[in-house]
C-alpha cells in the first residue's frame, strides 16, 4: 500500500464531493428545513420516553418539540451521510475500476473513501448538532454531536453497502430513504415505539442505539456509553460487509 | 511474444460470446480486431485487462499495459490535469515525468487549453482524447484500445495514427478493436471476431 496514492486519492475524492452542487445544497438546506418545520408544527406537550437501552423501566418526560428536534436531527444526519456514502462508492465505480487496472489497490481507494466519509460525518454531525442547539437547548451538546456522528457512521456504512450492491443511483436512494424513514422517522419515534409490539425487531434496526444515545445526551445525565458502544458495533458490521462487497466488485482477474 | 490469448471462452447465461478465441501480438506490431456490434470484441478486451473473468482460456502479457475503454471512463467532477495527477499515482510516475507526459499528450491531441476544465464541461471528442491519453500516459509496452478514435475530428484522427506509428517504432504492441476498419493497410494483422472465434 502506498501512502502517496492514498493521499492523492483522498484529495481527489474531497474535491469531487465539494464540487457536487446537489450535495452542498442538501447539506445546507435539509437540516434547516427539517428543524424549521419542527419549530413551526410541534407542540410543547410532555411525553414519556422510555430509555430502553438503559433499562426497561427508565422513563423520562420530554416535550414533544424536544423529542421531535432530536429525531429530526438524527434522521437528517442519517439520510445525508448515507446519501453521500452511496455517491462516493457508486457514482465512480467504473473509473475506480480503471484506476485499479492501472495500478491502484482496491484497499487504497477504499481507505480514501472511508477517510473522506469520516470527514463528512464529522462535518455533518457538528453542523446539525449546533443547528439543533439553536432551535432547542441540548443538555450535553458534545455527547449529542457524538451520537449524531454515530448515526452518520451506522448509516454511512449502510450507504456504502447499498452503493456496492446496487448499480443504479435511483434504486440506491430509494433503499436509503425507505430505511431512514421507517427506522428513524417512524419505528424509533417514542410515539410509536412506546406501545409497539415486538420491540425486539425495532431494537435490531440501525438507528436504535444512536437515537437512544441522542436522547440520553440531549435530555439526561445518564451515561450514553453503552448505546454509543453498541452503535459502533452495529456500524462496524455494515462497514465489514461494505468493505467485502467493494473488494469483490473491484477485484481483477489476472 | 508480448501478448498472447489462448483458447478463450466466455458465456453470459446461455449466450456463448467467445468460443475458443486465440491470437497473439509481437513487439512493434499493430493488430486489429473487427466484428459486428455485440460480437464480443469488448468482452475479449475486458478479459485481457483482467476486468472480467473468462470461463476458460489463458492470457499472457509480457509488459505494462495501457487500456483505453470504449466509453470515456473519467471522473466528471475532476479537471483534465487532476486526471493526469490521479492516474500518475496509479502508474507510480514521479512528478517530473507525469508533468512532462501531461504536457506532451495534451499538446499532441490539441486540448492544452482545457487543462483546468472539469470533464463534465468538455465535449465528447475532448473526453475521448483524455480517455486515450490516460492509456498512453505511462508509455506502456502493450496498448489495448477499444474504439479509440470514436468522436475524433479528422486532424486528431491523423495525429492518433502518427503517434501510433511512433509507438510501434519504439517496440510497443498495439491492439485496436473497432467495428469499422477503414484503413486496413496500417495494420500488420487483422482478425475478425465471428461466432466467438477470431478468423
Amino acid at each position: 500500500m502506498s501512502i502517496k496514492r492514498i493521499l492523492i486519492s483522498i484529495s481527489m475524492v474531497m474535491r469531487m464531493l465539494v464540487r457536487r452542487r446537489i450535495i452542498l445544497i442538501l447539506l445546507g438546506v435539509i437540516p434547516l428545513v427539517f428543524l424549521s418545520i419542527v419549530e413551526l408544527t410541534t407542540s410543547d406537550r410532555i411525553l414519556p420516553f422510555r430509555l430502553a437501552s438503559l433499562d426497561e423501566e427508565v422513563f423520562i418526560n420530554i416535550s414533544e418539540k424536544g423529542i421531535s428536534f432530536v429525531f429530526f436531527a438524527v434522521s437528517c444526519a442519517g439520510f445525508l451521510v448515507s446519501f453521500i456514502a452511496l455517491n462516493l462508492i457508486q457514482r465512480n465505480s467504473a473509473v475506480n475500476r480503471r484506476l485499479i487496472i492501472c495500478g491502484y489497490k482496491p484497499q487504497e481507494l477504499l481507505i480514501s473513501v472511508l477517510f473522506s466519509l469520516l470527514m463528512i460525518i464529522l462535518l455533518i454531525a457538528g453542523y446539525i448538532g449546533l443547528l439543533t442547539n439553536i432551535f432547542y437547548e441540548i443538555d450535553h451538546l458534545l455527547s449529542f454531536i457524538v451520537s449524531l456522528a454515530l448515526i452518520g457512521f451506522v448509516y454511512g456504512c449502510y450507504g456504502l453497502t447499498i452503493g456496492s450492491l446496487v448499480n443504479r443511483e435511483l434504486e440506491g436512494i430509494l433503499l436509503i430513504v425507505l430505511l431512514v424513514n421507517i427506522d428513524v422517522g417512524w419505528l424509533q419515534n417514542p410515539l410509536f415505539y412506546a406501545d409497539a409490539q415486538n420491540q425486539l425487531i425495532i431494537e435490531m434496526l440501525p438507528a436504535y442505539y444512536p437515537s437512544q444515545a441522542g436522547i440520553i445526551s440531549a435530555f439526561t445525565n445518564y451515561s450514553s456509553a453503552l448505546a454509543l458502544g453498541k452503535s459502533i458495533l452495529y456500524g462496524a458490521t455494515f462497514l465489514i460487509v461494505s468493505m467485502a462487497l467493494f473488494h469483490h466488485k473491484m477485484r481483477l482477474f489476472k | 511474444m508480448i501478448l498472447e490469448v489462448r483458447d478463450m471462452f466466455k458465456s453470459f447465461g446461455k449466450k456463448e460470446v467467445l468460443k475458443g478465441a486465440s491470437f497473439s501480438a509481437e513487439p512493434g506490431s499493430l493488430v486489429g480486431i473487427v466484428g459486428e456490434n455485440g460480437s464480443g470484441k469488448s468482452t475479449l478486451l475486458k478479459i485481457i485487462v483482467g476486468e472480467w473473468r473468462s470461463d476458460r482460456g489463458e492470457v499472457i502479457l509480457n509488459g505494462s499495459v495501457g487500456y483505453c475503454p470504449q466509453r470515456p471512463t473519467l471522473f466528471e467532477q475532476l479537471t483534465v490535469k487532476e486526471h493526469f495527477q490521479y492516474f500518475s499515482a496509479a502508474y507510480s510516475l514521479d512528478e517530473t515525468r507525469w508533468q512532462n507526459r501531461f504536457k506532451q499528450l495534451t499538446e499532441l491531441f490539441g486540448y492544452t487549453r482545457y487543462e483546468n476544465e472539469r470533464v463534465s464541461h468538455l465535449s465528447g471528442g475532448t473526453q475521448q482524447k483524455l480517455n486515450l491519453s490516460l492509456a498512453l500516459f505511462h508509455q506502456p509496452r502493450i496498448l489495448i484500445l477499444d474504439e479509440p478514435y470514436a468522436g475524433f475530428d479528422w486532424d486528431t484522427y491523423l495525429k492518433f495514427w502518427e503517434h501510433t506509428h511512433y509507438l510501434l517504432t519504439e517496440g510497443c504492441a498495439i491492439l485496436v478493436v473497432t467495428h469499422l476498419l477503414s484503413e486496413k493497410d496500417r495494420f500488420d494483422r487483422i482478425y475478425e471476431l465471428k461466432n466467438g472465434v477470431l478468423i
